[in-house]
């Protein structure tokens, strides 16, 4: 369809022949074509979409009045409520994923009950608001014929139960492998994957394994003809249920599990500098902020009541699980927990570079922390301390950063195997890479070590 | 590798496999609801004592 005139039409949303998202004054609005209109009028008037906005499981919306162009017999507008940070599948870790595809079927379900099932079941439909999972593609829905089984369970295999089951058996870590396969990972891809032994449990046979077999087989057509029922997508979309349920991942070690409990860095290193942060940030004004090597969260959790939104990100996957279930059992609502290697960040990925955001283009914030950081990203890493500065300044108006000196037990261990190649990486060397971006407002020594804090301004 | 998928179009690819994929669960729904009704069978009053702990009423 014709563009309406002054929008500019999201690059992500070319898949969906009935409708699109667009920006307009840098809010999006969702296009709705005429294809849809009566699958979206079910969704409305039969009170699908009611109930699932009010268990918040989907994103509420209004639809646009005030604007007679956006409305014709061609297309109509609806404005969905704006959601402040996107993530994407491969940030997120093992139960951000399982809640994510529970959110799905459970949606599917309740779908059915009002005459309606989900067209596809891509992870890309979902996105964290509020600490919970939330379907944001309110044109998936699609009039439920009984006789047809699910169009979108292949789709729901390859995007969920393969990213689930690799991050099960294989590694944690492998949620980044969607990134990869962003439109889902070749089921028997997964196959040479996992190990022997998955193959002996029921479901992992049943929803992997068996694809390959059925292609293979001369049935196909006569099978075909028979018609699906009710009864049946019942019992796939609650086995699939409770098959997801029941995942767990193996119980990991983080790489930081021991760090807060190591020499110096105590009980009363972390007291200290919870203080000082507290108090530095106290002098700035800010809503937002972006945890940089957020860990555990043990700072996001400490500033969730002075902030609007917290985005906490870490490269740990397992320390991003922990902190997740932690926000999700406490019902803390303002805190993003994303898995990314901040030494390589999440790129801009998919069709023409732009169908999904890099993490800079979408983690902008007041005020950017980077607690205990700057060393593994610049002798760990190899990243100058003018670039670690520059890249900063492009997240947030504000900068609280730590830096671990070399006299420092943690730098020692990084550069004990090697040469030490990083001249200018001292207080004086780090206050002139950062005064290319930042001001420099306050600095102040952790006490009990020689770590220092400086809160600075971007210029 | 071979990606057989590749020309396999969505939907009636995984049909016949959602059909057979319903029989499956259908047959292990059975017999977890005939296991079910024996374990009943035999220890039957711990059941029925949660059941009856279920529905809260107030005090009077």
């Amino acid at each position: 369809m014709q563009l309406i005139p002054g929008t500019e039409k999201y690059p992500a949303s070319y898949r969906d022949r009935d409708g699109f998202i667009f920006k307009y004054n840098n809010q999006f609005y969702r296009c709705i074509n005429k294809t849809y209109f009566s699958q979206y009028q079910h969704l409305m008037d039969s009170g699908l979409y009611d109930l699932l906005v009010k268990k918040k499981w989907l994103i509420a919306h209004e639809e646009v009045k005030d604007k007679p162009e956006w409305n014709s017999e061609e297309y109509r507008v609806i404005y969905p409520q704006q959601i402040a940070y996107v993530s994407y599948p491969y940030e997120w870790s093992f139960e951000m994923w399982k809640d994510a595809a529970l959110l799905t079927l459970d949606i599917a379900l309740t779908a059915m009950e009002k005459g309606m099932l989900l067209k596809d079941a891509t992870p890309f439909n979902i996105q964290f608001v509020q600490g919970k999972p939330v379907f944001i593609d309110t044109l998936s829905f699609e009039l439920y014929d009984a006789a047809k089984p699910w169009i979108a369970y292949r789709q729901f295999c390859e995007c969920f139960i393969a990213p689930l089951l690799l991050q099960k058996y294989a590694d944690a870590s492998m949620n980044h492998f969607f990134q990869l396969y962003p439109n889902g990972i070749p089921l028997q891809l997964v196959q040479e994957l996992l190990p022997a032994k998955a193959k002996w449990n029921v479901h992992n046979y049943m929803h992997v394994y068996l694809q390959g077999k059925i292609k293979t087989s001369k049935r196909n057509a006569s099978t075909a003809q028979q018609p699906f029922s009710k009864p049946k997508m019942l019992l796939l979309l609650n086995g699939l249920h409770g098959y997801v349920k029941k995942m767990q991942v193996k119980p990991a070690k983080t790489i930081w599990d021991d760090y807060y409990t190591d020499t110096i860095l105590s009980k009363q290193y972390l007291d200290e500098k919870a203080k000082l942060v507290q108090s530095l940030l106290k002098k700035i004004p800010f809503q937002t902020v972006i945890d940089l090597g957020a860990n555990d969260g043990y700072f996001s959790l400490l500033l969730k009541d002075k902030a609007s939104a917290i985005v906490s990100a870490d490269s740990d996957v397992n320390c991003i699980n922990q902190l997740y279930l932690k926000i999700k059992n406490e019902k803390i609502s303002n805190i993003l927990p994303v898995v990314s290697a901040l030494h390589t960040p999440s790129p801009s990925i998919g069709w023409h570079h732009t169908e999904r955001m890099n993490f800079t283009e979408r983690f902008k914030g007041d005020v950017v922390l980077a607690l205990a950081l700057v060393h593994h990203l610049a002798i760990a890493n190899n990243v100058p301390l003018e670039m670690i500065a520059q890249w900063f300044a492009a997240l947030g108006n504000y900068l609280l950063v730590e830096f671990v000196p070399k006299t420092d037990d943690k730098v020692k261990q990084l550069l004990q195997y090697r040469q030490d190649i990083f001249d200018d990486y001292h207080s004086t060397g780090f206050e002139k890479a950062f005064g290319n971006y930042f001001d420099i407002l306050t600095k102040a020594t952790v006490p009990g070590t020689e770590r220092i804090l400086y809160l600075a301004k971007k210029r | 590798m071979h990606y057989t998928f590749l020309y396999l179009d969505p939907g009636s690819g995984s049909y016949v496999l959602q059909v057979i994929i319903a029989a499956i669960l259908g047959g292990l729904m059975f017999f977890k609801n005939f296991w079910l009704k024996v374990k009943s069978f035999f220890i039957k009053p711990k059941v029925k004592q949660e059941d009856a702990e279920e529905p809260e009423q107030p005090a009077s």
